[in-house]
């Protein structure tokens, strides 16, 4: 046990002596956390500028074009003439939609006639769309209801009972989790997660693959690998509180799971990655090698969590053999624990298979080192 | 292989001296070819459905009637949504979504049927996980759709019975219906919009790092420098030299990918095909130079291969394919601009997906020949600037 710590405190002697280990492990998590979340920090896209069209010209019309105005997602950013010129300003990338009102449209309103709009919107950003289409959608559905009970009441009926004919089977939609859909809220806390995982792999790939030094005391390979582990331990625990704690505070994201619970679910999260972290260093056994292959890992492996691209669109045999990386398990678990309040039953699963990885590559970090120690004495 | 005596020093030279490179060290030509194509190869798989249909949810049928039976019926055929479990009780369903095994819970209350056909508005409610906005939103749509579904039927047979004509009832429940056109992707399709953009954005990552390293196997020296400058020549047909052979392996790594893309996939080709194959050159020559001219300024490699990856690894996000450009702040609009990424991304978009008319279409193309103009004459002005500091160090 002793010669444990001994070998735990050399560690994270070198893990502060050696520059490389230094960056990736200290400087490298204070300069993402400063740097990744920059784009999102507007939090919510609004007043996309869209175009209208408007053949009609009536009250009606320039109501309806009003209210799209004043929705808090959609901004009339020009009014045109015809389809064609706000076709263009879409393709310039000036606008991103086109709102047409035809010809008649009042006049098909009073009739009691249907009165169609069309909305173009772009699609080639998934997001535009969304919000375009979901505003101009809103707006429609709000002054046509308006319309049809007003309708209703013309003709003698009770406005309580027209309400029910307009709609007489709402649907009250609650957003149990970042009700206000924040795209910072959504992104970070499960991008954290991976940013700690690929810090922590490339960190100790680095602090193994290093040379130890003359002076440094032959170990067994059981001693070296936990003695590792136990010396990324503290600043792990130290990366944690500031990538799930501290910087959720200061940006504002909720959290509602207490820091214990977080921690305890990262532990074995952090011993996974960290073995890992040593597997791939006894593969590639250069500390230049491992920043290489790591360096555009980050992206599939985001991915491969189901989180931002849902579990259910992924086949299966990639989703399966992708939860042999700690992410793609520990970004669910992490995000229910910190974002949505989850207890450690909810999560139960999920730790208990990060337990498993930290406990394989543990044994795996063992082995291969061991290997790699016969070969160097022969 | 000969040693370099019998060939003339140029362009030539260097070139084939680079592919003998590539031959010898394994790791070089891993990092340019394998790595980035298995890389891709996994993104691809995971978005080859393109589409994500079916996405789990749970019914909460506290009414059990032919309404209620209908409504679950109806979001099962969603194409967006599957009733995965039925629940019990409300804590049941905050399980399953806190343990990620749904998406949402629809709660379908008591008395819905009666309420309805009396008009008396029963209130279904949807609980759904906004915190994983993809699925959440998409689970919310399906739901929607099904639900107004069900309810214009309730709408209308409100009013045939009491007298109305079928069409006229028709007109009347939707005054003002929106005819919604997705411009250029009309099916929503997440493998068009996303997966094509990720797909360079790791092309651009490998590249910025990979030349990194493979410029300071010449340059981490000023021996080597001079090594290599004989052998081209001159800087010029030195540099030509060494980055070509890295050029056209990233092109055809890129053209693979892209062939999956188009012939696999179904992404359209709507604009020039010669255009959108300039962006791509003038994309990886800057990404190229970028990577040199980071391997000039800082040594030793492993510090220029840390910076690259650092500029890089996170620069998703700033390219604006998710989070849009137009709503990010200026410190994040202005870095995005400075990425090689962002121009090749809105060049592809306008090429791939869009029907951009060729006058509307060399911003993009132009910006990425900027780069190319711009990082090239720095790498020169830095290497001369080494050589003069050499030259003094030695006098």
């Amino acid at each position: 046990m002793r010669e444990l710590l001994a070998i735990a405190w050399g560690e994270l002697g070198r893990i502060f002596r050696l520059r490389p280990v230094f960056s990736v492990l200290v400087l490298a998590p204070l300069i993402y956390a400063a740097f990744y979340p920059q784009p999102y920090l507007n939090e919510a896209l609004r007043d996309v500028p869209l175009a209208v069209v408007d053949q009609d010209g009536t009250v009606a019309s320039r109501e309806f074009v009003r209210r799209v105005d004043a929705s808090s997602d959609v901004a009339v950013a020009a009014v045109l003439p015809d389809l064609a010129a706000a076709e263009r300003e879409v393709l310039a990338r000036q606008l991103d939609g086109v709102l047409l009102i035809p010809r008649n449209f009042e006049r098909d309103l009073l009739h009691g006639r249907a009165a169609p709009v069309a909305l173009y919107a772009d699609a080639s950003y998934l997001l535009l769309y969304q919000r375009l289409a979901g505003g101009v959608t809103g707006v429609a559905r709000a002054f046509g209801a308006e319309v049809e009970a007003g309708r209703l009441v013309a003709t003698g009926v009770d406005p309580g009972v027209a309400a029910a004919a307009t709609d007489p089977l709402p649907l009250t939609a609650v957003a149990l989790f970042n009700p206000q859909g924040g795209y910072a809220t959504y992104l970070l806390p499960a991008a954290f997660v991976l940013i700690l995982q690929q810090i922590l792999l490339i960190g100790t790939g680095l602090l193994c693959t290093l040379p130890r030094g003359q002076d440094a005391v032959a170990v067994g390979p059981a001693a070296l690998v936990l003695g590792r582990l136990l010396a990324v331990l503290p600043l792990q625990c130290l990366a944690l509180c500031f990538y799930l704690v501290a910087m959720p505070w200061f940006l504002g994201i909720p959290r509602l799971g207490p820091v214990w619970l977080i921690l305890f679910t990262a532990l074995p999260f952090v011993l996974a990655v960290a073995g890992l972290g040593q597997v791939i260093a006894a593969l590639f056994r250069k500390p230049l090698t491992v920043q290489l292959v790591m360096a555009a890992m980050g992206l599939p492996f985001f991915f491969m969590a189901g989180f931002a691209w849902p579990p259910e669109a992924i086949p299966e045999f990639v989703r399966l053999p992708g939860h042999l990386l700690p992410s793609s398990t520990a970004i669910e678990a992490l995000v229910a624990v910190a974002q949505m309040g989850a207890s450690p039953a909810d999560i139960g699963r999920h730790v208990a298979l990060l337990w498993g990885l930290a406990l394989g590559y543990g044994l795996l970090a063992m082995l291969l080192t061991a290997w790699r120690g016969t070969k160097h004495q022969r | 292989m000969k040693g370099h005596g019998g060939h003339q020093p140029g362009f030539t030279l260097v070139f084939r001296r680079e592919l003998a490179r590539l031959r010898r060290r394994p790791l070089l030509l891993a990092l340019t070819t394998l790595v980035p194509l298995a890389l891709m190869t996994v993104l691809i798989l995971i978005f080859s459905q393109g589409l994500a249909t079916r996405l789990a949810i749970g019914v909460l049928d506290l009414d059990g009637s032919d309404l209620s039976r209908t409504i679950v019926r109806t979001v099962d055929a969603a194409p967006e949504t599957a009733v995965a479990v039925r629940v019990a009780d409300l804590a049941e369903g905050r399980r399953m979504i806190l343990s990620g095994r749904i998406h949402g819970l629809l709660m379908l209350p008591h008395d819905l049927e009666r309420d309805a056909r009396a008009g008396r508005r029963p209130e279904v409610v949807f609980f759904y996980n906004n915190q994983t906005m993809t699925s959440g939103g998409l689970v919310l749509r399906g739901v929607n759709g099904a639900l107004s579904t069900v309810a214009a039927g309730i709408r209308l047979s409100l009013r045939t019975a009491q007298g109305q004509p079928v069409e006229g009832a028709r007109a009347a429940i939707a005054p003002i219906p929106v005819q919604n056109h997705a411009l250029f992707n009309p099916t929503l399709n997440y493998a068009h919009f996303l997966l094509a953009a990720l797909i360079p954005s790791l092309l651009q990552v490998a590249i910025f790092t990979g030349m990194a390293y493979a410029a300071g196997l010449d340059l981490e020296t000023m021996h080597r420098v001079r090594i290599l400058r004989r052998l081209g020549g001159g800087i010029g047909p030195a540099l030509a030299g060494k980055l070509l052979p890295y050029t056209l392996i990233y092109l055809a790594v890129l053209g693979l990918a892209d062939a999956v893309l188009f012939d696999v996939l179904g992404l359209p080709l709507r604009g020039q095909g010669w255009l959108l194959l300039l962006a791509s050159v003038l994309f990886i020559l800057a990404c190229q130079l970028a990577g040199l001219l980071l391997a000039l300024l800082l040594r030793p490699t492993a510090m220029a291969v840390s910076i690259a990856s650092i500029l890089t690894a996170p620069a998703f996000g700033y390219m604006g394919i998710g989070f849009p450009r137009i709503g990010m702040n200026a410190f994040a609009q202005g870095w995005g601009a400075l990425l090689p990424g962002t121009w090749y991304l809105t060049a592809r978009i306008d090429q791939t997906l869009r029907t951009t008319p060729l006058a509307l279409s060399w911003q993009p193309v132009g910006i990425l020949a900027v780069f190319v103009l711009a990082l090239g004459l720095l790498s020169v002005a830095r290497l001369l600037q080494l050589r003069r500091q050499a030259g003094k160090r030695e006098v």
